[in-house]
């Protein structure tokens, strides 16, 4: 009663941040409004990852637990402009890749300290979970999972194409001209395409490029920032797709929405899209209304010398400021950490690959659905490289990319184009 | 009535339906399965009849608890700043149209070249200005710095220029002051064109996004349009369309049937001025 | 003080403006011209959003750096074909201005906009880099070429449609009423609501657009991720989502038209077409300058049309300066040279509104 009268008060005379036990959440992944406290049975990651908030407010004594809605497509603006104004959220969702550029400039707080008293166990991360989230010798967060770019297998069509091996698993190809004669072979069979995916819109296309140059050693910088993009590597990672598309076996005008329904509508045999479809999908899959039947998941092929495929990760941080001026709240935005550390295989159920080594040796864990398919993602999962900006220069690429296969652009221009302004962004 | 007019009215039919498929579309949609427009939008006359037919999108909506708050705070912030706006937007207008006063020019000047300030360029200052006042996740932080507007000078300006001067004459030689000549005569006079104002207010500050999706912090400050614009998840588009569709439709439902309501005054009010003359 | 002499009377002329000024005054110069100056001030600095917030000193006076940074380049140079379209057509400005003037058609005041104009269209477009120069930032320029596209089509299009319907809907008739009410309804909705419908309008798989187009044996057209198409289909959708307000001012200014001019123009057989383009018209060209200049600068900003339909793509061909100036901002935290863009947006704005305020002033005299 005492914290309800509290709140109305402080919420009355719109002052923040002192509030006793009360922890402020802030994270994307879309809002769940029925999610309840059963963390086992929701289903999707907005739901998934609700019912564990929701749980952590039911269960932890004296905490109650606010999610701050947020906008998916703003949401770094809004934190941004939320630390800016002095007012972040008491616990905040982040990606690996944003650490260098918020814990460079102080703006997260260094947890190691304090994690084995609030009841995290570091030792029990996963080495690249531990990797994700340190920056400079310090903590910086507590890490939820791994996702990576994986092949949708539409079974079915590859089928038709004699694309299955003997042990049931799909035939995939191993260079870019295996690629290209699978793809003419499912173009025969059936008359559809072979791969799709969101080539029009968010970045899912870079994170293709991006794993095709890895395959062959190479980078989209230095690690002493030189942009080395106008390259061999990079030409042949990007006409390994392109012949896909001058071929007709893929079209790059397809945005998220239409790439995904053309797979559920069995019109593509492969789709290349993350981890956190695959509970979606596997449910999509089960319903006779759907034209995609016979779901497969895949690691990505290696096309090139190396396995790789595009990863990233999502963690948990807290401000700065909250460790400095609130103890009382700090404390309690730990527990809620350790919370959602200890319901890491619910979250895994999105088909993100959990980071804590005993979830992952768990028979729960491999009991997940196509989980088995997968596993040898997580040894071929590459990061994006870290760098301030990440953000302005995966925008750079997104659209220099975009303007080969919508628009035409030489190969040649695009590249030396993206080179030029991310080693602007990289200059600073 | 003529053949012309039928003939006008006939033609301009064609396109004014054209003009209502989209909305009439983004209906029908919120009322179909998330699952079939999953994967197709079109499964029954384009998609622009509601077949197969659920009303479920709406109830997810309303049984999230908080819609009903969030349509109370656009209401208090709309309301709000509606009423912020006409009181700032009168006065000013009043004394810019028909009064004498030193630096007159240099305050309409000002006035004009706060028109051309892009919200981005004030954003960032204003954002950290109420920051250091401790005034975010409030109401009057969603509120004033929308009030800071000048067009709503500018058409009260405009309208009380239009009404003749020989009422206020009338009045002067009988010795009525400025105020009373304002709040009893030109007010009542103005209520058309405060009306216009009051309503593209009241819209301006419904579907704003931008400044409250900084400014209100905590879901109990959120607007209907924030609010809603929260629950879309990612790539809600592929997995919830219907949803997402339902939920623009709840948004803006309040606002249609206002203007439904009052829209014979949006037209008249402008005019009652000029034509009184 | 004065009270008691001035008791009949109230206050003086300057005390009751000033009273009845005080509100709006207070709040503008709070909560706009404060924290635009403050900008201002911003931008002379290298000010990165976040660093600044955990340290004020993070910041450093750099003066107009963040403004050439943004407008300038490396071994620029000016070159008289360049750009010859344009130059083509700023050397025709500078000639209609002169013959204009000379010729008595046009005031002093105009001649000299339409001048400058010509000028600038001639002088601007002829910098380019050199050799083995660049620009310093290469997105800024095609970036403000983006959003005058915008305007320049935007602006048109509002504004002959919202004329038109107003001209053929002013009318008390009941069907009249209903017309009307259908094409502003769309003004009512928010930009998420609008950026959503129109996005999946467009869409070449889900959209009702193709959808039609298919069923009528046609292939779906890919609007947002077409170079050309993707700026074409941003304008139908500002034109759809805003044109109610621009063709309520022009309903207010016809039914301002006193029905008496009409009537005589009746008896000399001017009726429809013939009395919309010389009664409506001409009688309408005070309303015409303020939807125009009010479009102007609403459009110059448009930014959730281009950030939610297309992300300012494909190849930047829809970005435009809100949204880069917001994703400078917001993105790379890079508050300075964010600041900077704005102003100069702010300058570009004011020069637009300002020839055309001249150039809508000609009508008004003659």
């Amino acid at each position: 009663m005492k914290h309800v009268l509290i709140g109305t008060a402080l919420a009355a005379t719109a002052v923040t941040g002192a509030t006793a036990q009360e922890v402020t959440l802030g994270r994307f992944f879309g809002a769940c409004e029925d999610a309840g406290t059963d963390t086992t049975a929701s289903v999707g990651e907005a739901c998934i990852i609700q019912s564990i908030i929701n749980a952590a407010d039911a269960e932890l004594d004296g905490i109650t637990v606010t999610t701050l809605p947020t906008d998916w497509g703003n949401y770094y603006d809004q934190v941004i402009a939320a630390y800016a104004g002095g007012e972040p959220p008491d616990v905040h969702v982040m990606h690996r890749h944003r650490v260098p550029q918020f814990a460079g400039l102080g703006a997260l707080a260094e947890l190691s300290g304090d994690l084995e008293a609030a009841g995290i166990d570091v030792s029990d991360w996963a080495p690249a979970a531990l990797d994700a989230v340190s920056f400079e010798g310090g903590i910086y967060g507590v890490p939820m999972d791994f996702h990576a770019n994986l092949w949708h297998v539409n079974m079915e069509i590859m089928e038709a194409a004699g694309l299955v091996a003997e042990d049931g698993s799909p035939i995939l190809p191993s260079s870019p001209e295996e690629l290209l004669e699978h793809a003419a072979m499912v173009e025969a069979a059936t008359g559809h395409d072979y791969l799709a995916a969101d080539f029009a819109q968010f970045p899912i296309g870079v994170r293709l490029v991006l794993s095709l140059m890895w395959q062959q050693g190479e980078n989209i910088f230095t690690e002493d920032g030189t942009a080395t993009i106008d390259t061999e590597a990079a030409r042949n990672a990007v006409t390994t797709i392109t012949q896909l598309f001058d071929a007709g076996h893929a079209d790059p005008q397809l945005n998220y929405a239409d790439s995904q329904q053309a797979f559920l509508n069995g019109e593509a045999a492969v789709l290349v899209n993350g981890t956190w479809v695959v509970d979606f999908y596997s449910a999509e899959a089960a319903n006779p209304d759907v034209a995609l039947s016979d779901y497969y998941v895949a690691d990505f092929p290696t096309l090139f010398a190396e396995g790789a495929t595009w990863a990233d990760s999502h963690m948990w941080a807290i401000p700065a400021s909250l460790k400095r001026d609130d103890p009382e709240t700090y404390a309690a935005a730990l527990q809620v950490l350790a919370f959602i550390n200890a319901h890491n295989i619910d979250w895994a159920r999105t088909g993100h690959m959990a980071v804590r080594n005993s979830v992952l040796a768990s028979e729960a864990y491999a009991a997940l659905p196509h989980r088995d398919e997968y596993t040898g993602t997580a040894s071929i999962a590459r990061d994006t490289p870290a760098a301030e900006n990440y953000g302005a220069i995966q925008d750079v690429l997104n659209r220099e990319l975009q303007a080969i296969w919508l628009t035409g652009k030489p190969v040649g221009d695009a590249l030396s184009d993206a080179e030029l302004e991310v080693q602007d962004l990289l200059d600073g | 009535m003529n053949r012309g007019y039928y003939w006008l009215i006939t033609a301009l039919s064609i396109p004014a339906f054209l003009w209502l498929i989209p909305t009439l579309w983004m209906i029908s949609l919120s009322f179909q399965p998330n699952e079939v427009l999953a994967r197709t939008t079109s499964t029954t006359a384009f998609g622009l009849v509601p077949i197969p037919f659920t009303a479920e999108n709406y109830a997810a909506l309303f049984s999230f608890g908080q819609t009903p708050m969030w349509f109370l705070n656009s209401a208090i912030v709309a309301l709000g700043m509606t009423l912020g706006v006409l009181a700032v937007s009168t006065t000013a207008g009043y004394a810019l149209a028909r009064l004498e006063f030193p630096f007159k020019r240099a305050i309409l000047v000002l006035c004009l070249v706060g028109l051309m300030v892009p919200e981005q360029a004030v954003f960032i200052p204003l954002y950290t200005m109420f920051a250091d006042l401790g005034w975010h996740n409030s109401y009057h932080a969603l509120i004033l710095p929308r009030m800071a507007v000048p067009i709503g000078v500018f058409l009260m300006m405009q309208f009380f220029k239009s009404i003749p001067k020989d009422i206020e004459e009338a009045a002067r030689i009988d010795g009525v002051g400025w105020l009373q000549i304002f709040w009893h005569i030109m007010l009542p006079l103005a209520r058309p064109a405060m009306m216009t104002l009051a309503i593209l207010t009241f819209l301006y500050a419904w579907n704003d996004y931008l400044w409250p999706l900084v400014s209100a912090r905590e879901p109990e400050r959120f607007t209907i349009t924030l609010g809603l614009a929260s629950i879309q998840s990612n790539f809600a588009q592929s997995e919830g369309l219907g949803r997402v569709m339902a939920s623009g439709v709840i948004a803006s439902l309040p606002v249609v049937i206002l203007f439904l309501m009052f829209q014979r005054h949006v037209v008249r009010a402008m005019t009652a001025g000029g034509t009184k003359g | 003080m004065a009270k008691g002499r001035h008791r009949a009377r109230g206050l003086t002329e300057g005390q009751a403006a000033a009273v009845l000024l005080l509100p709006f005054l207070a709040v503008y110069a709070a909560f706009l011209v404060y924290p635009f100056l403050n900008g201002v001030w911003i931008s002379l600095h290298d000010w990165n959003l976040l660093a600044v917030a955990f340290n004020p000193d993070a910041r450093e006076f750099i003066g107009a750096e963040n403004y050439i940074r943004t407008l300038w380049g490396r071994n620029i140079e000016w070159g008289l074909f360049a750009s010859p379209v344009m130059q083509t057509g700023g050397v025709l400005g500078i000639g209609l201005a002169f013959f204009g003037y000379r010729s008595g058609r046009l005031t002093r005041a105009t001649a000299l906009a339409l001048g400058i104009a010509g000028a600038l269209f001639f002088l601007m477009p002829g910098f380019h880099p050199g050799e083995g120069g660049r620009w310093y930032d290469r997105r800024f320029w095609p970036t403000v070429g983006n959003t005058i596209t915008f305007v320049a089509l935007a602006v048109p299009g509002v504004t002959l449609t919202a004329l038109i319907l107003a001209a053929a809907l002013d009318g008390e008739t009941r069907a009249k009423a209903v017309l009307r009410t259908v094409f502003f309804l769309s003004q009512v909705l928010s930009v998420t609501v609008v950026t959503l419908i129109w996005q999946i309008m467009f869409s070449p798989r889900q959209g009702l657009i193709a959808n039609v187009a298919q069923a009528l044996g046609g292939s779906p057209i890919v609007w947002l991720t077409d170079q050309q198409l993707a700026m074409a289909a941003i304008v139908i959708t500002t034109i759809w989502w805003s044109l109610g307000i621009a063709m309520i001012l022009f309903l207010a200014g016809i039914q301002d038209i006193s029905k008496d001019i009409y009537e005589a123009a009746a008896i000399d057989n001017a009726r429809g077409i013939r009395a919309f383009w010389y009664i409506t018209l001409p009688n309408l060209k005070r309303t015409i300058t303020l939807v125009v200049v009010l479009q102007i600068i609403l459009h110059f900003q448009v930014f959730g049309q281009a950030h939610l339909m297309t992300q300012g793509g494909p190849n930047d061909s829809t970005q435009v300066l809100v949204r880069y100036i917001y994703q400078t901002a917001f993105r790379d935290s890079e508050l300075g040279k964010a600041s900077a863009m704005a102003v100069v947006l702010f300058l570009i704005m004011g020069a637009f509104s300002l020839v055309q305020f001249i150039l809508g002033r000609e009508g008004d005299e003659r």
